[in-house]
């Protein structure tokens, strides 16, 4: 469902990513792995679409469809979803609000009707028990004052809310505790693991990749794909080092 | 009226006051926190009258004043306010600045720590549109001898049209060494990666750019006791200059 | 030089022939003429005569001093300056030129003794320890008033750069000089600047022609000998397209009791992708430790980034003068021209400074950076005070101003007073200010590491100053490093 061909990226001119390529199909779930600098989060932004990360060539299509042609917001509304490293804080904006006018915008461009609002607290408190997070965080403005732990478990409530076909998360394994990385990756599993559905993930250690069984794992090395296996593989790496094994 | 702020030659001042004669001077309005008391105070202007305010205040040692002011009211929006702090007095200000059409709106304070180990905190924000002049004139004083003295200001303002201007002078006149005094000041900004992340979230960019404003104006009624009264009354205020 | 225009104007011709009468010694022993003491049309019609300049320029500075008159002196700066008798003062002070002098062993032994013992190296080239080997400084020295030797002018002129005193070049460049002058600075202004357009003595052009990169670093001595003498300066450079100029203006001048007046104007044009960078360690006469005496130094210095993709970079590190009033500014009329200004500022004793900059806006995607560092010790005030100002046509502004203020001692003042003026929403402007003190901790760890008090608190104040220190050719960064620790000298104990 997502096919990343040859894709290069540049951000102030600085070349990250060199010739990227990979293919996701429906029902799979890929781990993309690697050094620091590697390029990993800038194949996140890439897909998300961020301002200044620019692509210098080669091709992304997401079902078909030239995802690289699309905004950001026309992206989500496609189905994909970014789990952001550093999710940001909005002060002054409820969780509550927020995902609600996000979830209801990207209805309407699919031309669904919106959720009204009771519809949509049903929906958001039964995503937040999946994830054991208090109601009430949602009430509170997104992100702000939330612990490093908090901002990842909510952005895991935000992908349960918003319910993508695809969602590349970006190191959502960090700053979490041993208990919380377990009720993230169940949450994952339970959000995303679907036929119809694709996932990248992203991240440093092998301890996610416990909880969440890649397909593939793909090691990112100075802007490529120098490797591709199995889950064996991410034990692999963690035992040798990404230099014996890249 | 000449609309303000005026400016003469190069003098660097904003406010022309002979073009304020008939407005002002207004009769000040005095507050007295009494020693080791804590109050609390919100100014609303959101009225079609023209708005001349003058808020002079005296906090006693150890006393705390929170103000939160929202400026949005009137073809003319000039709320003043004078501090004058105590020993370990504490002042906060919260000001937003909604401006539309033809308005000019100020606000004018002069902080002034009188005494050692006082804090002020100043959060001021702007929104601009239509052909509307916002300002702030901020100044904090710091007296000699007043050591142990914190006092901050942040100032930042958003133009939401060519036409508007957004004008500030955050002012820090130090008399004494042992302080901690600093102002930040930004124009014009949203922050690029909250759109970014609003916009990943599905929100068109007029939605994730309401939606920023609003947090943007948020930050100067944060901790307020009726913050969310404030809030509301400024989310509508939005909405129309929207 | 033929052809111009001199003065026929008989009162000049009077007014000089009553100077030429005129006895004052002065303190190194050097013949010079004054102009009479005091200010009226006469004493305008005196300069220009003894500067043998073209009608059009007297009737500029007429023009100058009649609007004068009328002006008032700005009230607004963070400055308490004394009450100035512009009429108890002389405006013209200059080494009577014997001949024209052809090369430095013809300057008075005298005048070059006074540089040496100052330490301004006047040597045809200054070899400069660890900097891509040996690098050219040419000297245009202005002694009092009038340039009494130039140096490297045959080098200068392969290159095709003018690089002369303003008087030269009024008489030799006339149609340059008469279509920049007053443009970047207007005669009225301010008080200061319409009062150095009626009587400035003498100062630098420098014209760099198109595509050529100036093959040396310009630099200027200004120094003030004489007593009651004010000093006029007037500095006009322009950099045609594509050219680059390095300009070093430094200054430092012997102990008077007097105050003096110093008010010069310093005028930079940048074309299409020229690029001008300014430096200037000033440190005039201060004052004593009680207040007495020092320079007043009240300058309008202002650069026009006229052309696409110009760039103008101010730097200064102002350790003298009794009061200083003094904003380098940037108007920024060409598309992503670029605007810098860094500044140190120390002040000690009684001393009061209120310097900064001025960024105009004007044209889409400029950018400007501005970092000031304000040092102030003793029972001195120091104020940074800056402009930001983006007009409503101006897209894709971007400002980042950094204000910090350090504090050595109870009794001294650091204020921050900046203006931001924005008119356009694509704008990006931001500005930080912070004040701080060099803490107990900081100097007992420098102390301890076996620095004598003196010697931690200039390591301190380096350190605080870096960021604009750097910006400094390497011959002033030396000499700047050393002011700073010298300026602040029993400041702290």
């Amino acid at each position: 469902m997502l096919q990343i061909e040859d894709l290069h990226a540049t951000i102030a001119g600085k070349a990250i990513l060199k010739g990227l390529s990979l293919a996701v199909n429906s029902g799979e779930i890929h781990a993309i792995m690697g050094p620091n600098g590697a390029g990993k989060s800038t194949l996140g932004y890439v897909l998300g679409g961020r301002p200044g990360y620019e692509v210098t060539g080669g091709s992304v299509t997401f079902d078909g469809q030239d995802l690289l042609a699309l905004e950001p917001h026309e992206r989500a509304a496609a189905g994909l979803f970014l789990g952001f490293q550093y999710p940001v804080e909005i002060p002054g904006v409820s969780n509550v609000q927020f995902l609600r006018e996000a979830l209801n915008a990207q209805r309407k461009a699919r031309g669904e009707e919106p959720l009204s609002g009771g519809e949509f607290l049903k929906l958001a408190r039964e995503k937040a028990a999946l994830l054991r997070m208090d109601m009430d965080m949602l009430k509170r403005p997104v992100n702000v004052g939330f612990s490093g732990g908090e901002k990842k478990r909510a952005e895991m409530v935000q992908m349960g809310i918003l319910d993508p076909r695809f969602a590349v998360l970006d190191e959502t394994d960090s700053g979490l505790d041993i208990d919380a990385l377990r009720i993230v990756g169940e949450g994952i599993n339970a959000i995303m693991r679907h036929p119809g559905k694709g996932v990248l993930l992203i991240t440093h250690y092998q301890r996610l990749l416990d909880y969440v069984k890649p397909d593939f794992v793909h090691v990112l090395a100075g802007g490529r794909i120098v490797r591709t296996g199995g889950p064996e593989l991410a034990l692999e790496l963690e035992e040798r080092g990404y230099e014996a094994v890249a | 009226m000449t609309p303000l702020p005026s400016r003469k030659n190069e003098a660097f001042r904003y406010t022309d006051l002979e073009a304020l004669a008939g407005v002002w001077p207004v009769a000040p309005e005095e507050i007295v926190i009494g020693p080791g008391a804590s109050e609390a105070m919100s100014v609303v202007e959101l009225g079609a009258n023209d708005v001349a305010r003058h808020l002079v205040v005296t906090i006693e040692e150890r006393g705390a004043f929170d103000l939160r002011v929202l400026n949005a009211g009137g073809g003319f929006g000039r709320i003043a306010v004078d501090v004058r702090l105590g020993e370990g007095a504490s002042f906060t200000l919260g000001a937003a600045q909604l401006g539309s059409g033809g308005q000019t709106l100020e606000l004018v304070t002069e902080v002034d720590h009188a005494a050692r180990d006082a804090v002020s905190r100043q959060v001021i924000r702007s929104v601009l549109g239509g052909q509307a002049t916002g300002s702030y004139l901020g100044k904090v004083a710091v007296a000699r001898g007043s050591d142990g003295t914190d006092a901050g200001q942040s100032v930042r303002a958003m133009l939401l049209d060519r036409t508007a201007t957004a004008n500030a002078r955050p002012e820090l006149e130090i008399y004494a060494d042992d302080v901690k005094c600093a102002h930040g000041c930004a124009v014009g900004e949203l922050d690029p990666t909250g759109l970014f992340y609003l916009q990943s979230r599905g929100l068109t960019p007029p939605q994730a750019k309401r939606l920023m404003l609003q947090a943007f104006i948020a930050e100067a009624f944060t901790g307020a006791p009726d913050e969310q009264r404030l809030c509301e009354a400024a989310l509508a205020r939005l909405g129309e200059m929207l | 030089m033929s052809g111009e225009s001199s003065v026929k104007d008989q009162a000049a011709r009077d007014a000089a022939a009553r100077v030429a009468d005129y006895e004052h010694g002065w303190s190194a022993d050097i013949e010079q003429e004054f102009a009479p003491k005091g200010l009226n049309e006469d004493t305008v019609r005196f300069i220009s005569a003894k500067k043998n300049e073209p009608e059009w320029m007297l009737d500029w500075r007429l023009k100058a001093f009649r609007l004068w008159l009328t002006m008032t002196p700005p009230d607004w700066a963070k400055l308490n300056v004394p009450a100035i008798d512009y009429q108890d003062a002389y405006y013209y002070a200059a080494p009577k030129a014997k001949k024209v002098l052809g090369s430095l062993d013809e300057v008075d032994p005298e005048i070059l003794r006074i540089y040496e013992k100052l330490g301004i190296p006047l040597e045809e080239q200054k070899v400069l320890a660890g900097v891509e080997g040996a690098r050219k400084v040419a000297v245009d020295a202005v002694f009092d008033s009038v340039s009494v030797a130039t140096t490297f002018r045959e080098e200068l002129k392969r290159a095709g750069v003018v690089f002369l005193s303003i008087s030269e070049a009024i008489r030799e460049y006339p149609d340059m000089v008469r279509k920049w002058l007053g443009k970047v600075v207007p005669v009225r202004d301010n008080y200061f600047a319409a009062l150095n357009c009626a009587v400035f003595s003498d100062g630098t052009f420098v014209y760099i022609p198109e595509g050529v990169r100036c093959p040396m670093e310009l630099s200027t001595y200004f120094r003030i000998n004489a007593e009651n003498t004010g000093q006029f300066e007037r500095t006009l450079i322009v950099a045609d397209k594509g050219s680059y100029v390095s300009y070093l203006e430094g200054c430092t001048a012997p102990q008077r009791d007097e105050n003096q007046l110093h008010a010069a104007v310093v005028e930079l044009v940048a074309l299409d992708d020229a690029e001008i960078k300014y430096s200037t360690v000033q440190n005039w006469y201060p004052g004593d430790a009680q207040g007495k005496g020092g320079i007043y130094n009240f300058v309008t210095k202002r650069a026009l980034c006229q052309g696409a993709r110009s760039k103008v970079s101010w730097t200064q590190v102002e350790t003298g003068s009794a009061i200083t009033w003094k904003y380098p500014s940037c108007v920024l009329n060409g598309e992503d021209s670029v605007g810098e200004f860094y500044s140190v500022a120390v002040t000690n004793n009684y001393q009061q400074a209120d310097t900064g900059t001025k960024m105009i806006h004007n044209g889409a995607r400029t950018r400007s950076t501005i970092v000031s560092k304000g040092i102030s010790a003793g029972k001195s005030n120091n104020t940074y005070r800056g402009l930001v100002r983006v007009g409503a046509n101006a897209e894709g502004v971007r400002n980042f101003t950094q204000c910090d203020s350090l504090l050595l001692g109870k009794e001294c003042g650091a204020h921050t007073v900046p203006y931001i003026e924005v008119r356009n929403p694509s704008a990006q402007i931001e500005h930080e200010a912070t004040t701080s003190k060099i803490s107990d901790d900081q100097l007992f760890y420098a102390m301890q590491r076996g620095l004598a008090q003196e010697e931690a608190v200039a390591l301190i104040v380096n350190g605080f100053a870096k960021e604009v220190l750097q910006q400094l050719p390497m011959e002033f960064a030396v000499e700047a490093q050393k002011l700073l620790g010298i300026s602040l000298e029993g400041s702290v104990g």
